[in-house]
């Protein structure tokens, strides 16, 4: 393993190789970035890759390639993109300050003791940044997990996880505060130094920034957690009376229908139409009423008009003229005749010629016919004659 | 006549719908903060409670119920209960923040078909709702009809067909939780 002599060196190697690093730095969470893309992006010449690998800056791995962890990490860090919020910083910084300035307070030599001035000097700036950017990052990975980690029990965790956090940034911007003020009074009372006073005060504005924004972290995390815990205890509730719904037992095994039964809400009921009257005042004076009259008239001109079912057309069979005759008995003319004989009327009847074949049955209806229509007129008999086993009145005209 | 909205507010409650405050219709906005005033509030309720109607103030809404059960089957109040079950459970299942303020629209749902097995399951097994339409689309549509005709949700947008929740789910959420699930049947049921 190689290792890169001077910034130049390291500069140019990093620029030579810009697109392929922030191609492989934006894809750096799926994890498989193939060595064939890389191949492409540095015009197939192997030995670039061959010379990255050997500082180290990528790793391969079986096809694959990968951003070496310090790289991508110092990448992370200066970009403000990482997701890892690493505390450790500041609480080895917290304890090189405590280290140098007992060395400093311990040191005789001047010039020894502006050099741990100094690097307190540093730290001190160090720790107000590092402290801000984990508060800005701790911010941004709570809201990022809350709106898209889609398992809940993993968002619930991961919530908590970062509340943890937030508790150790307080925890050690607490320490800090201490170290300024209450621990090591006689330093920074014999320390005079400007540039010293400067970042202090700088350090205290940011870290009071920092203690605001964590209690507005707090806040945020909190509910986030209690609509996490809401909403999963609700859809727990709904699954399972889901589940007894699908398996008919909601009814039986749950107090639904007493729950029902005490709720009246007006969203139950049915939606009844009002089938309220017409004002005859409105009909007969408004002006509007008769447009709406016409309007609904015309609606209703537009529907189908039924015709009234018409039966088929009579044939001409029927309409044609038949005619049919009958010879039809005239009782008046027979009893014209009859008066002028002296025959009874049932020998006149049988011998009479009625101009068409009349058989005896017929001829005996007629006697009876005449004999009642013309009662009057005749003469009854008190003596009966048998003819054709049939017994007659003898009936004779006056 | 109390305010100059009464009628209006009598219109829209006597119809079992809410008067919400996130709702994206500004006459029901005005109406909301109407309803809002603790005074004309109480006034109202007194004039609605006399004709029958008892005008109720829930979290961020308002509506009506009977002062005592009249023409409402049991039987009714299951169904409807029923059918509320299966559709939320249903836009659950496509999104868990499905809540109060949720923007939603169908094509949404209707791609998400393809990803998740179990929300295309529970769409089949939806059979009551829309199961006379044949594609999936006119499905969810006819059930996300069905919420908005009961005034959970609305059109907030017609171009982009985008509906809202509105805060009146809170009562439906409200009825969920009241009911109880003995533990020893809650113990039963599989995760």
């Amino acid at each position: 393993m190689k290792t890169f002599n001077n910034i130049k060196e390291l500069v140019t190697t990093l620029n030579r190789e810009e697109k392929l690093l922030s191609e492989m730095f934006t894809k750096r969470k799926s994890l498989n970035y193939k060595k064939n893309y890389a191949l492409e992006l540095v015009d197939f010449d192997e030995e670039r890759i061959e010379k990255l690998l050997q500082f180290s800056v990528i790793r391969e791995n079986g096809g694959f390639l990968e951003i070496d962890d310090t790289f991508l990490e110092f990448f992370e860090q200066i970009l403000d993109v990482n997701e890892e919020i690493n505390l450790s910083y500041i609480n080895e910084n917290i304890k090189s300050i405590k280290e140098n300035i007992n060395y400093y307070l311990e040191e005789n030599n001047e010039n020894r003791k502006y050099g741990y001035l100094k690097f307190i000097k540093k730290t001190f700036r160090k720790i107000g940044i590092v402290t801000l950017k984990s508060v800005v990052d701790l911010r941004r990975n709570i809201e990022n997990t809350f709106k898209n980690e889609s398992n809940y029990k993993i968002k619930q965790l991961k919530l908590e996880n970062l509340d943890e956090k937030r508790m150790i940034v307080k925890d050690l911007i607490n320490q800090t505060l201490s170290l300024i003020t209450n621990e090591e009074i006689t330093f920074f009372k014999t320390a005079t130094d400007e540039e010293l006073n400067r970042i202090i005060k700088e350090l205290k504005y940011s870290l009071s920034e920092c203690t605001h924004n964590l209690i507005e972290i707090e806040k945020q995390i909190i509910d986030y957690l209690n609509q996490i815990k809401h909403q999963g205890k609700f859809i727990e509730k709904l699954r399972k009376l889901k589940y007894l719904k699908d398996q008919f037992l909601i009814l039986s095994e749950t107090d639904i229908r007493q729950v029902l039964s005490n709720k009246n809400q007006v969203i139950f009921e049915k939606r009844s139409t009002e089938p309220l009257n017409l004002s005859i005042d409105f009909l007969r004076e408004n002006e509007n009423a008769f447009e709406i009259i016409k309007r609904v008239a015309k609606r209703n001109s537009d529907k189908l008009n039924y015709k009234p079912l018409i039966a088929e057309s009579i044939s001409d069979e029927f309409l044609e003229d038949s005619i049919e005759e009958e010879v039809m008995i005239n009782f008046d003319e027979v009893r014209n005749r009859f008066v002028a004989t002296s025959d009874n009327l049932f020998n006149f009847i049988m011998t009479y010629d009625f101009l068409k074949e009349v058989s005896f049955d017929e001829r005996v209806t007629i006697f009876c016919q005449m004999a009642s229509q013309y009662e009057n007129e005749f003469n009854f008999e008190p003596e009966f004659e048998v003819n054709n086993g049939i017994e007659y009145a003898l009936v004779y005209p006056k | 006549m109390i305010t100059k909205y009464t009628s209006d507010i009598f219109e829209i409650l006597r119809r079992g719908q809410f008067i919400c405050s996130n709702s994206p219709d500004d006459d029901i906005q005005t109406l909301y903060k109407v309803l809002e005033d603790e005074d004309t509030f109480e006034n109202l309720y007194e004039y609605f409670y006399n004709i029958n109607y008892i005008l109720e103030q829930g979290d961020e809404y308002f509506y009506f119920s009977r002062p005592n059960e009249k023409n409402i089957d049991i039987e009714r109040k299951i169904e409807k209960a029923f059918s509320w079950i299966d559709i939320l459970d249903f836009l659950k299942t496509y999104d868990s923040a499905f809540t109060v303020g949720f923007r939603f629209t169908v094509s949404e749902i209707h791609s998400q078909l393809k990803n998740n097995a179990d929300l295309k399951t529970k769409l089949e097994n939806l059979k009551k709702i829309g199961s006379e339409k044949k594609n999936y689309s006119d499905r969810i549509k006819k059930i996300i009809e069905k919420l908005e005709k009961d005034n959970y949700i609305t059109l907030e947008n017609e171009i982009t067909e985008t509906y809202k929740v509105l805060t009146s789910l809170n009562y439906l959420i409200d009825l969920i939780n009241t009911i109880n699930i003995p533990e020893e049947i809650a113990n039963e049921i599989p995760e």
